[in-house]
């Protein structure tokens, strides 16, 4: 019997490339191509930004399902968003865009510079980053550890909301808007909920949706989750 | 893209030293910068966004501007000291990352000379008598500087000469861009380990402090020992303490 890697000396990578890349075979990189929102049917003529009242971005692991059934009502499908299975969808009625927003940090920054055209003619914008709640970090982690799920806002006005503390942050598209939107000192709500679990589940929904209709954001009021094939493991 | 709180277009460093950290091993040249604007309090005048940056956003990084909010490549001034630090808080993606250098040289050519810090994997250090210093300066830089490094006392670095710094991530690269442009340029970096890397980030700044003590003036008066300051966001840099549950 083999033990695979054992003796092995693992050199690690350096750390300056999210993609994995070694300073030897830097010079060698291709260039990215340049991606594209892909706009349905509807909308590919236009393709002029949609000037909303509303735009929210939100951004985690797993989160499609949970942003089409809880937030995509009554929305029409713009165009998909070159991170996963990431969707832009437009509420004409209540002048809401909604960005469903895969985790992709690879392509954050280029989907940013995609989206910033929505961002720019927006009234107002909220951004959400769901994270795992084993990424919050604080002093007093031990108060935490019961909790469903920790809210945090950045620079956020809304009462009864805690501000995030260093050394925390948030990352990737919904980063990007609210950093735009921040030094062009336009109107910017970003928060941050650390859940305990991912995908989110009924039960882990709840303080998520509470928040979203806390600061405006049309949505259904409880969320159920895709039914899973049973694994036929007995437990 | 660049954003200056004044509005302005471009950044004028012509009278400028601007330091720059490559993203390295231990994340020790930017942990050295963050001790440099924490210790100098620099002023935020400005930032860079490109795709080759994974936007962050967040609480302020540093106890002295408290109100500021975090992104991903920060530009930190301090005028009285013509000085000019750019801070990056995540890591490149490398296909889009020739793009942003050039952009980045483009911007900074200007400069009256630039400083790039970084570090290299400590067993890249082939003769442990050595210096754990090693420096690259471009032919302007060194005439420029000729009494300081030619000052064996005070300078125990050694010349790089090889074609990577491993380790170092974008740093080699970011020399030779600054120096085809005929911008006097040092490359200064440390051979390191990584684990804890703040000893190696404030050793680092004591050591350029030796070459540019006419600008960076840690030192405080009287008996030539250093004040550093430590950021806050510092705090739980090996994340939270182990919860008591697990014993």
């Amino acid at each position: 019997m083999s033990c695979p890697g054992f003796g092995e000396l693992n050199i690690p990578s350096s750390r300056a490339f999210w993609d994995d890349c070694d300073e030897d075979e830097f010079e060698n990189i291709t260039p990215a191509e340049k991606l594209e929102l892909k706009f349905e049917a509807e909308w590919a003529d236009s393709k002029t930004p949609f000037e909303s009242d509303l735009l929210v971005v939100i951004e985690g692991s797993q989160i499609s399902h949970f942003g089409t059934s809880v937030l995509a009502k009554d929305t029409k499908r713009v165009c998909s968003i070159p991170a996963k299975s990431s969707s832009l969808h437009w509420n004409p009625e209540n002048k809401q865009l909604l960005a469903i927003l895969e985790d992709d940090l690879t392509m954050s920054g280029e989907v940013t510079e995609l989206l910033l055209p929505f961002a720019k003619v927006a009234k107002k914008v909220v951004t959400l980053t769901l994270k795992a709640k084993v990424e919050f970090k604080s002093e007093e982690i031990q108060l935490y550890s019961d909790d469903i799920a920790i809210v945090r806002g950045v620079g956020a006005t809304e009462k009864g909301i805690t501000e995030l503390e260093a050394p925390n942050f948030i990352a990737g598209v919904a980063a990007g808007v609210a950093t735009w939107r921040d030094q062009q000192e336009l109107p910017i709500s970003s928060f941050v909920i650390y859940t305990d679990k991912i995908p989110l589940d009924s039960t882990a929904a709840q303080p998520v949706l509470k928040l979203l209709q806390s600061v405006g954001v049309a949505c259904t009021s409880s969320y159920i989750p895709p039914r899973k094939d049973s694994s036929y493991l007995y437990m | 893209m660049l954003f200056l709180k004044n509005k302005s277009t471009s950044l004028d460093v012509s009278d400028h030293t601007v330091i720059i950290p490559s993203i390295c091993v231990g994340n020790a040249a930017q942990l050295a910068c963050d001790l440099l604007i924490a210790s100098k309090q620099l002023h935020r005048i400005g930032s860079l966004s490109h795709p080759a940056l994974i936007p962050v956003y967040g609480p302020s990084a540093y106890q002295h501007e408290p109100n500021e909010k975090v992104s991903s490549c920060e530009l930190y001034e301090g005028a009285e000291d013509k000085l000019l630090v750019v801070q990056f808080r995540a890591p490149w993606i490398a296909r889009h990352t020739a793009s942003f250098q050039s952009q980045l040289v483009e911007l900074l050519k200007s400069a009256r000379r630039v400083v790039i810090l970084s570090g290299s994997f400590g067993f890249e250090r082939r003769v442990i008598e050595e210096s754990p210093w090693a420096y690259r300066a471009s032919a302007n830089f060194k005439e420029a500087h000729a009494a300081q490094l030619g000052n064996s006392e005070l300078i125990k670095w050694k010349e790089h000469t090889g074609e990577a710094i491993y380790g170092g991530g974008n740093a080699l690269q970011l020399f030779k861009a600054f120096d085809e442009q005929k911008v006097p340029v040092m490359l200064l970096f440390r051979y390191l380990l990584e684990g804890d890397n703040s000893t190696d980030a404030s050793l680092i700044v004591r050591e350029l402090n030796e070459l540019c003590e006419d600008f960076l003036q840690l030192r405080s008066s009287g008996d030539g020992s250093f004040k550093l300051t430590v950021p806050k966001s510092w705090n739980l840099l090996f994340g939270n303490d182990v919860t008591e549950l697990l014993f």
